[in-house]
């Protein structure tokens, strides 16, 4: 019997008894929408994520980090500059992997414009500086070469220190303003992007559109990205050459240490070679001094990996297990609906029918309502997750991919597989006599 | 040639510690184009030797051949495919599927035989109205009366070509009117040329066929030409 007509017949058999089908797809039902929703919700936290390590710099970004020296090399201590632009140099010219460096110094400057005055983080870096920490500008430019080769008085800042100095003011009008950093004035040539987090973008935007002021509750929390926000970005020699240098008589550029010193590395495949290259290259700049270690994020994001893992796992395994419950209420009420059709077997074996064709038809029974209940199942993750959206909304929006309807629905047809077989199985080997006698 | 050729068979079932002999030894012959009728009292093994010519059954031992083959220990699918084929019933309570038009009733057989649809439906078409039901193509059987339910199984068991048919108390559930339509139809079948077999307890059944084999016990007890 051809395979289509086969699937007629078992629509029309489910179509005849609508509530007894509902029944037996509503553990499917359960099954499929649970997975959508967990999987949905994993996706969300997972994009969450993976936004938020690209926005800390990802796992291309490595820090020179200074580290205590052992005991053996401390009378050597001297010896090493430490951390210096030398080592900028060194680990630039050791592998084209590393394709950004950024040498760092910060000092706590007053800054001023009119009447505003504030104390605050001030940094002295390389063009660099902006691709490694993954700035994106919002008005202006950021700094280049030429103003680190002038030593220019060019500064670029974040938007909290925009709002602060020019409260109303946009982005686009800041830029050709003067800040003074300790009574030097600077001219502001860029303004970055406003970094948040996407629950505070809502919120932002909500209360934008309410016209109200910003409460002072979401003001108060804990805020990730505070600091990029907060901003003051100098080029380095202008930070030497203005507060730095005289401090002590022998310091050059070349040789003042630096507050941070961190850099990217362009292919991931090539990230150990490079860090054991960058490693020699700076054990020759530190003079055999182990006085540096490098900072890497794999740890850290290794570990946010694996409770993303966790959840998708603990969620897939309460999915499944209501999926198999669903399995559970199909094969039942197939064992159910055979009893009842015992003599329509009869008749169809007595002209002609084989095992394997009432086989087949009870598969493709069971596995059309497993499928049709995965289909509402979908449906109705689609609705739980629209629900979860209104009535819980978190920073990391969950939302359903293509994989998991594909996934969810590839599980109610084995569901309905597995929960086919045995009553196929059974209807298959009914004798025909005692099928036909059967009242 | 011998349609139907069974030498000593034996039906026997077990229940519990006890062997029934339904069918005792039986030897016969069906040749093409016979009109038969299998008669007897209640018990006597009529149904169960039915089951056997209709290949819905083996026998326990002695020998089968139906259609030149040897079907004494056939596998069920083997049997399934012959019925399928060669073979067309029609059973006292009619046995259509109640959910599904006349149409699609009389197709049932062609379903397995793996004949295209649109074959399938023209061949079905055909028949029902050979039957004199063309006017009720679309009808579920519940919607239809006794006489032409059994029309409609006449019809589903015509719609495969058969080399044989057999109707197991053909007339059992109808009226006299209709029982003798429906007896009506068997005979026209048979002048036709085909071969048909009814199994009834009735002898005024049985008249209207050529040759008539009467079971006791099992037993072949004796056969007349009425
Ligand atoms: N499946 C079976 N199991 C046990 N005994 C059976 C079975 N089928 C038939 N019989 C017995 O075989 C005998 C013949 O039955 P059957 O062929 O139905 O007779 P008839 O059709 O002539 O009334 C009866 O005694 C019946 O009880
Ligand atoms: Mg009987």
């Amino acid at each position: 019997m051809n395979l289509w007509i086969t699937l007629e017949t078992g629509l029309r058999e489910i179509a005849a008894h609508k509530f007894r089908s509902f029944l037996s797809m509503l553990g499917i039902v359960l099954g499929v929408s649970s997975l959508i929703a967990t999987m949905s919700l994993t996706n969300g936290i997972e994009r969450g994520t993976k936004a938020f390590m690209q926005q800390v710099g990802g796992l291309e970004l490595v820090t020179v980090i200074g580290k205590e020296i052992s005991a053996e090399m401390i009378e050597f201590a001297n010896l090493s500059p430490g951390r210096t632009v030398q080592d900028a140099r060194a680990i630039r010219a050791s592998t084209p992997v590393v394709t950004e460096i950024s040498p760092e110094i910060n000092i706590g400057a007053l800054l001023s414009s009119g009447p505003i005055s504030q104390r605050m983080q001030v940094a002295g870096a390389w063009p660099d500086y902006f691709g490694v920490n993954r700035h994106e500008i919002e008005a202006g430019r950021f700094l280049t070469q030429l103003d680190v080769d002038r030593a220019a008085h060019s500064v670029v800042i974040g938007d909290s220190i925009l709002k602060r100095f020019w409260p109303n003011l946009p982005a686009e009008d800041a830029v050709g303003r003067i800040l003074t950093i300790n009574q030097t004035p600077f001219k502001v040539v860029g303004v970055l992007k406003v970094y948040e987090r996407e629950q505070d973008k809502r919120i932002r935007e909500i209360v934008k559109a309410r016209q109200q002021p910003t409460s002072s509750k979401s003001q108060n929390r804990w805020d990730p990205f505070r600091r990029k926000n907060e901003s003051v970005i100098i080029p380095l020699s202008t930070m030497f050459f203005e507060y730095k240098s005289g401090q002590l008589p022998e310091d050059s550029l070349d040789s003042i240490r630096l507050d941070n010193l961190s850099f990217r590395v362009g292919d991931l495949d090539r990230f150990r070679e490079t860090l054991s290259k960058v490693r020699n290259a700076l054990n020759i700049t530190h003079r055999g001094v182990d006085d540096f270690d490098l900072q890497t994020r794999e740890e850290w994001f290794q570990g946010m990996e694996a409770s993303i893992s966790a959840t998708r796992l603990s969620g897939g395994l309460i999915a499944a297990i209501s999926l198999v419950v669903g399995g559970i209420g199909i094969t039942n009420i197939m064992l159910a609906s055979i009893t009842e059709r015992v003599r329509e077997i009869g008749i169809r074996l007595a002209v002609g029918a084989r095992g394997g064709d009432i086989f087949l038809q009870i598969l493709v029974e069971s596995v059309s309502v497993a499928f049709i209940g995965g289909i509402i199942g979908v449906a109705a993750g689609f609705g739980l997750i629209k629900l979860l959206i209104v009535i819980a909304p978190s920073e990391n929006v969950p939302f359903v991919s293509l994989d998991s309807i594909v996934i969810s629905v590839v599980f109610a047809i084995i569901a309905g597989v597995l929960s086919g077989i045995y009553p196929a199985l059974r209807a298959s080997r009914l004798d025909p006599i005692s099928a036909l006698r059967y009242e | 040639m011998a349609l139907v050729l069974l030498e000593n068979v034996v039906k026997s079932y077990r229940i519990g510690d006890q062997e029934i002999r339904a069918l005792d030894g039986i030897n016969l012959r069906i040749d093409e184009g016979e009109f038969i009728a299998i008669i007897g009292p209640s018990g006597s093994g009529k149904s169960t030797l039915m089951h056997l010519l209709g290949c819905l059954d083996t026998p326990s031992s002695g020998r089968m051949q139906l259609f030149g083959r040897d079907l004494t220990s056939a596998r069920a699918d083997t049997l399934a495919q012959v019925r399928n084929k060669e073979i067309g019933f029609v059973f006292q309570s009619f046995n259509l599927l109640p959910k599904i038009d006349v149409v699609r009733n009389i197709e049932l057989p062609l379903l397995y035989s793996g004949i295209p649809a649109a074959e399938r439906r023209k061949r079905a078409i055909e028949v029902a109205e050979s039957v004199g039901l063309g006017a009720r193509l679309g009808n579920r059987p519940t919607q239809l009366s006794g006489g032409q339910c059994q029309r409609v199984a006449i019809a589903r068991a015509l719609v495969n070509r058969p080399r044989i048919i057999f109707g197991d108390e053909p007339t059992g559930n109808l009226d006299s009117a209709t029982g003798e339509m429906v007896l009506q139809m068997f005979r026209d079948l048979h002048a036709a040329g085909r071969t048909v077999v009814l199994v009834t307890h009735d002898p005024d059944v049985a008249a209207v066929t050529k040759r008539v084999i009467e079971i006791r016990d099992g037993k072949v007890r004796r056969e007349y030409n009425p």
